[in-house]
């Protein structure tokens, strides 16, 4: 066996494709921060968010129509998406919102009420 | 009787990594890095395509996540397909405090020549998950066409 038919075997054994992490926008107000995630070709059923401890975990498989041919221009990526962040004690765990829209993720983590600006009454 | 190398799966295996590096490089080689069908007047901000040819139609791809199809705009004169488009910056979201700003918004184009077997009066398309998918079919005269031979 050659080494090309080899390294063809080990590409399949894995199957597994590709990852990335996404372009990401992520600003908050007082009430939550939200992120916008662009993952194009990823739609609500191949995106998958969770949560595994401090960890938000954000992975989606990335689907092209596609066409039985040759490419003569290929210039996007076929590779899913994956990405971790930490978040903090300040995010509600219980209250995170994900939209996905035309290949825009959009989660909205709100902030824990403990720590929202409270106006304090004066006597 | 015939040696046969001994292999085990569970054991690490360098060449494995050395296989995959080679991958890896071979992956950067397939991929198109440079617009190729960029004309003169596109600009910096193009989206990425895959052109895809079949026996009897072309297939384009377009990543353009986050928009809708009113804000895009694609159109065919003589021969040239022009995808266009605006993504909107809301007045609000100049004021948002941003953490980490990756996305890009404003207006961007891209412009491709189409093969002269591409028939545009029959071209469709469809914008899914923030792909839009362009189908082109070929002229008749342009599909190959099977002739069987007959041997007397």
């Amino acid at each position: 066996m050659n080494r090309k038919e080899e390294s063809g075997k080990a590409l399949e054994k894995n199957e597994k494709k590709r990852t990335r992490t996404a372009c990401c926008d992520i600003f908050h107000d007082e009430k939550q921060v939200t992120l916008n995630l662009e993952m194009p070709g990823v739609s609500r059923e191949s995106l998958d968010v969770r949560i595994d401890g401090n960890l938000l975990i954000i992975t989606g498989s990335k689907k092209l129509p596609s066409l039985k041919g040759d490419f003569l221009i290929r210039e996007i990526r076929d590779e899913d998406y994956h990405q971790e962040f930490t978040l903090d004690d300040t995010i509600d765990r219980e209250k995170i919102q994900a939209v996905v829209k035309q290949g825009l993720v959009t989660l909205e983590l709100q902030k824990k009420e403990s720590v929202l600006p409270r106006r304090i009454t004066i006597n | 009787m015939a040696i046969v190398r001994w292999k085990n799966n569970d054991l690490y295996d360098p060449w494995e990594t050395m296989r995959n590096l080679q991958d890896e490089i071979n992956h950067y080689f397939d991929m198109d890095r440079l617009p190729a069908g960029s004309g003169l007047f596109d600009r910096t901000n193009s989206p990425p395509i895959d052109v895809l040819e079949s026996g009897n139609e072309f297939l384009i791809n377009c990543e353009i996540p986050g928009m809708e199809k009113e804000d895009i705009e694609l159109s065919v004169a003589s021969q040239v397909l022009t995808i266009k488009g605006q993504k909107k910056i809301d007045a609000e979201d100049r004021e948002k405090k941003y953490y980490r700003r990756e996305t890009f918004s404003g207006s961007f184009q891209r412009t491709l020549s189409l093969p002269a077997s591409a028939d545009p009066e029959g071209i469709q398309a469809e914008l899914k998950d923030g792909i839009l998918s362009v189908k082109l079919p070929k002229k008749k005269e342009a599909i190959p066409k099977q002739i069987t031979v007959k041997v007397n």
